[in-house]
């Protein structure tokens, strides 16, 4: 059980100049335990801030973000995270990537590279764990990503656009990967993304923002494993509609009168 | 033919091109120094006469006495000189340079474990790194006298400060994704600093680590102009004051082997170290990129 709850959360920045920038402006925001939430919005809307925000990776300027209660005092590997850029070290060996936080938390040697291997076989890389991550390509680096980020058994997993620069069938290849280790693992999960068929395919629930605020939360409650067909269901093109809408796609939609 | 055979045979090419070079200018410009020694020695004269001159720099021992006990100057004598000095100088080298770079950087690693310090100790650091290091030379030999000590510790400072710098510059060119990685993985500062900044800074220490093992021959050789009682420097210093460029150009031409032992020595270790890197990253292009 984790249940990502944030109050009132506001980020500022301020520029060479001096002016003062609302990143993120007064989130509140319940995620339930398990919940699959996909946070979506146009460029610089505040998606990626408020990812490293609930990640501990730089502390709210304002508001409290708490697991289970807890108030987050920094990074976690309870809150694993998935970045949008290749982090995967390149001086460590596959299965050295995949095992480093169980070794960063004392994970006896034998034990971590037991875990790590099975983790490495799930995601269909069993036989590079020998290999150099310069050795593999995109797709594969970001397998061993999620290897490593679900090896370390994390309560909250939050992706930042971790499949953006992929190939199409990649992609496709990889949300199936990792829905199969959500249902698995379970795992509450936060993923921003941009691409709006890829959060239809994969959450609960979708929050939009814009301009450092939430504007919209919806829940999508099609039946899992979405298909092609089940994604052409009305129900899912209204959602769709109304995501195209507030990423400044309207044109896209037919009726343009439906209320956001 | 493959393209490392066609590099060395290339680099062989410019050095017979260099040496035929010399000895065109040796019979060009048949000067003397002093009457007897001249100012272009050729090769014929280097790999006799110079090189048995160099037996005067023998001390004495193995059963072959030295030229100022009486003793003839013979190859072996002149092998002998040539190999104690080069090990007198070596080590005054190497003792200098591990310490200049064990304390160039734990002292850059502590200087970058915060903004703070960074900023405190920026300006300084550039001041000491733009002073003139032969400057310095007289007053370590005040300090420490013309010592083993003053000598190892003039190559530590000199190395030392040039390490300092690149690992404080190398440690803020760590991309920062790399850290957060390991932050949201449960790694600790110190966990951070050992498996991801020192690797990562690796590569873009290894100009710093060429540059310091070239100042390292040049520190330790100005150390031992002025004092020393051995060593290739205090061969340098003699032949100088006796107008014997012969024995000066071979003693040069031994520290250029000996640098460039070193050289090889450090490339061939630092590919093992960066056997993760993407190969065209490691290995110099064509552009000559490193």
């Amino acid at each position: 059980m984790a249940e990502v709850e944030l109050r009132n959360v506001g980020q500022f920045f301020r520029r060479s100049g001096g002016a003062l920038v609302e990143a993120v402006a007064d989130v509140s925001l319940v995620i339930r335990s398990h919940e699959f939430v996909c946070l979506i919005g146009p460029s610089g809307c505040g998606k990626t801030t408020l990812l490293q925000l609930v990640a501990g990776l730089t502390p709210a300027s304002q508001g409290q973000i708490s697991v289970d209660g807890a108030a987050i005092a920094g990074p976690s590997p309870e809150r694993g995270l998935v970045f949008q850029r290749d982090s995967v070290f390149p001086w460590m060996r596959t299965i050295d990537n995949v095992s480093y936080g169980l070794k960063c938390r004392g994970v006896e040697k034998t034990k971590r590279i037991e875990i790590a291997r099975q983790y490495l076989r799930q995601v269909g890389l069993g036989d590079v764990e020998r290999s150099w991550p310069r050795e593999l390509s995109g797709g594969m680096l970001k397998r061993v990503a999620v290897a490593t980020v679900f090896a370390n058994s994390p309560r909250v997993l939050l992706m930042d656009e971790p499949f953006a620069a992929l190939d199409y069938v990649t992609k496709l290849q990889l949300h199936q990967l990792l829905l199969t280790l959500w249902e698995q693992h379970r795992p509450t999960v936060l993923f921003v993304t941009h691409d709006v068929d890829e959060a239809m395919l994969l959450a609960d629930r979708i929050v939009v923002m814009k301009e450092g605020r939430v504007v919209d939360d919806r829940k999508i409650t099609l039946a899992r494993r979405r298909t092609v067909e089940s994604l052409a269901l009305p129900e899912a093109v209204a959602h769709k509609e109304v995501l195209l809408r507030h990423l400044g796609l309207g044109e896209l939609v037919q009726d343009r009168t439906a209320p956001l | 033919m493959k393209r490392t055979t066609a590099h060395r045979l290339t680099s062989f090419g410019v050095l017979v091109v260099l040496a035929a070079l010399w000895q065109l200018a040796s019979i060009l410009m048949p000067y003397e120094s002093v009457p007897g020694e001249p100012m272009i020695p050729g090769w014929q004269i280097l790999v006799t006469r110079t090189f048995l001159s160099l037996a005067d720099y023998w001390q004495g021992g193995l059963g072959i006495p030295s030229v100022a006990q009486g003793g003839a100057r013979t190859y072996a004598g002149a092998a002998l000189a040539v190999l104690s000095n080069s090990w007198d100088t070596s080590l005054r080298l190497f003792t200098g340079l591990t310490l200049g770079v064990a304390v160039g950087l734990v002292a850059g690693l502590a200087v970058s474990w915060s903004k703070w310090s960074r900023r405190i100790v920026a300006l300084p650091a550039q001041i000491i790194r733009t002073f003139p290091m032969l400057a310095l030379i007289p007053m370590f030999q005040l300090w420490f006298g013309a010592t083993f000590l003053g000598m190892a510790l003039f190559v530590a400072f000199a190395v030392g400060v040039i390490f300092f710098t690149g690992t404080v510059n190398a440690v803020g060119n760590v991309s920062d994704i790399h850290v957060d990685y390991a932050r949201t993985q449960g790694a600790s500062r110190i966990q951070i600093y050992r498996s991801v900044i020192l690797p990562a800074m690796f590569p873009e220490l290894r100009s710093s680590i060429l540059l310091s093992l070239g100042t390292a021959w040049t520190a330790v050789i100005a150390a031992e102009f002025l004092g020393a009682q051995t060593g290739l420097g205090q061969i340098i210093v003699f032949a100088q004051y006796f107008g014997y460029v012969g024995r000066m150009f071979l003693v040069a031409l031994f520290l250029l082997f000996y640098a460039a032992i070193t050289y090889a020595l450090f490339e061939r270790a630092s590919r093992r170290l960066t056997e993760w890197m993407p190969r065209e990253l490691a290995t110099p292009d064509r552009y000559g990129a490193p």
